[in-house]
């Protein structure tokens, strides 16, 4: 009986001794991993540390923001104004204001205006918070076209439709614009000029954006609707719920989105602190971003910040449901060209000569 | 009675640690690796998004719009926007 006891006794000392051999191989293991991997353990402390690892956490889990309720809102904005408050070292407002109602924001740019200075595109950057050097995001690219491109005759614009006859009014168009192309192309244009002065006479500059589509294929391709048209006719992201699977950027004729391959490059001191949820707020890896027409600044009644920037003025904004705003005058009596119509995508970005 | 060193015990706890520290390499190695790439490449991504916007605006034609075409764009617009709120 004793020496049964004993045997046990052994066996389940060997056992002992067994796992205890195999806990210190993996904890071995474990340690020669985060030795092996500083960056991985460099990574964990420091999230650790910092003052945001819980808020991060709670990002992680949150729903889409339109779906949240007010309370949801309220603890996701002040996650995010405290992280970005530690981060940038700055006070950081982000305002979840709604869209107004009665508006349908609309956009004009004067080609025969623009001068290709790209104050815009500068501004853009630094009102939206958008990557820098290394990482460069733009959400605005000027493009230079010959003006040997422009072709149509404005005299016989209205003409050449089917007339009347005794055997109705259908029948081939003739005359006017009918034989030879009427408008711009865009052919030997390019983006990235780098002249000392501008504008040059032979040439036309125009930027593009995104067009805030009435008809957005990007909203249609998202498979998790993080981004949605809001109902002043902007095209809006949720960055938190953007899972970058980049279907939108691949659905946007106009290619005006961008992806964020790598963490944003945004200097503290350039940083602007009063953002919008959807808007301007700092990015983070793995997102798309595009142009809001400066919802942080629209929503509130301001003017979008490439605008502002426009010493020629070439740049009109304003809703198109009202007939006195800007676009509806530039509608109602300027040249107006419609951009990549064959898509359908009803761009609310309108281009016109004055 | 057992041989510790032939035990299918002691055999089992090699195989572990043997997977462990294949599994703790690779790990490492993928950390590593990863890194070094989404670093060195990051800048060229960047600039090839710029580059395809521009291919994709090469070679198209904006075209001037009548007065009619431009009335029946507003028209659209508009009735569109009001059809999404009703």
């Amino acid at each position: 009986m004793s020496e049964d006891k004993n045997v046990k006794m052994e066996e389940s000392a060997d056992l002992n001794e067994g796992r205890r051999e195999f806990l210190k191989y993996v904890c071995t293991s474990s340690a020669a991993a985060l030795v092996v991997a500083p960056e991985s353990s460099g990574a964990v402390v420091e999230a650790a540390n910092s003052a945001d690892a819980d808020v991060t956490v709670a990002e992680f889990f949150q729903g889409h923001f339109v779906l949240m309720s007010d309370e949801e809102k309220k603890q996701a904005i002040a996650r995010l104004e405290k992280r970005y408050t530690a981060k940038y070292a700055k006070k950081t407002t982000v305002s979840d204001v709604a869209a107004p109602d009665g508006v349908l924001f609309g956009y004009a740019l004067d080609m025969s205006k623009c001068i290709g200075c790209r104050r815009c595109v500068h501004a853009c950057v630094e009102e939206n918070n958008q990557s820098r050097e290394g990482s460069v995001i733009q959400w605005i690219q000027v493009m230079k076209i010959p003006k040997g491109n422009i072709s149509f005759s404005a005299d016989e614009l209205e003409k050449g439709y089917p007339e009347k006859s005794k055997f109705g009014d259908y029948g081939v168009q003739v005359g006017g614009n009918a034989y030879h192309p009427a408008g711009l192309s865009t052919e030997g244009a390019q983006s990235y000029y780098q002249d000392e002065t501008v504008p040059d006479k032979d040439f036309f500059y125009l930027p593009v954006q995104c067009q805030q589509c009435e008809k957005p294929p990007c909203v249609k391709a998202c498979p998790v609707r993080a981004t949605f048209r809001d109902h002043a006719g902007v095209v809006l992201i949720d960055y938190n719920w953007c899972i970058g699977c980049r279907m939108c950027q691949l659905a946007c004729p106009y290619q005006a989105r961008r992806f964020n391959w790598g963490e944003p490059n945004l200097p503290a001191e350039d940083m602007n602190p009063k953002t919008h949820y959807f808007g301007n707020r700092p990015r983070m890896r793995g997102v798309m971003e595009k142009c809001t027409f400066c919802v942080q600044r629209t929503r509130e009644g301001r003017s979008p910040a490439c605008l502002e920037a426009c010493p020629v003025g070439a740049r009109k904004f304003g809703n198109l449901l009202d007939p006195e705003s800007d676009v509806r005058k530039v509608l109602a009596t300027k040249r107006v060209f419609r951009f990549k119509e064959e898509f359908g995508t009803y761009p609310k970005f309108f281009y016109y000569i004055g | 009675m057992t041989d510790k060193e032939n035990s299918r015990r002691s055999f089992f706890g090699k195989v572990a640690a043997a997977v462990g520290v294949v599994a703790a390499a690779g790990y490492a190695k993928t950390l590593i690796s990863g890194a070094e790439s989404s670093t060195a490449g990051v800048g060229e991504k960047y600039a090839n998004d710029a580059t395809q916007q521009e291919k994709a605006l090469m070679g198209n034609r904006l075209v001037i719009m009548t007065d009619a075409e431009k009335t029946q764009r507003l028209d659209e617009l508009l009735n569109c926007h009001y059809k999404e709120l009703s």
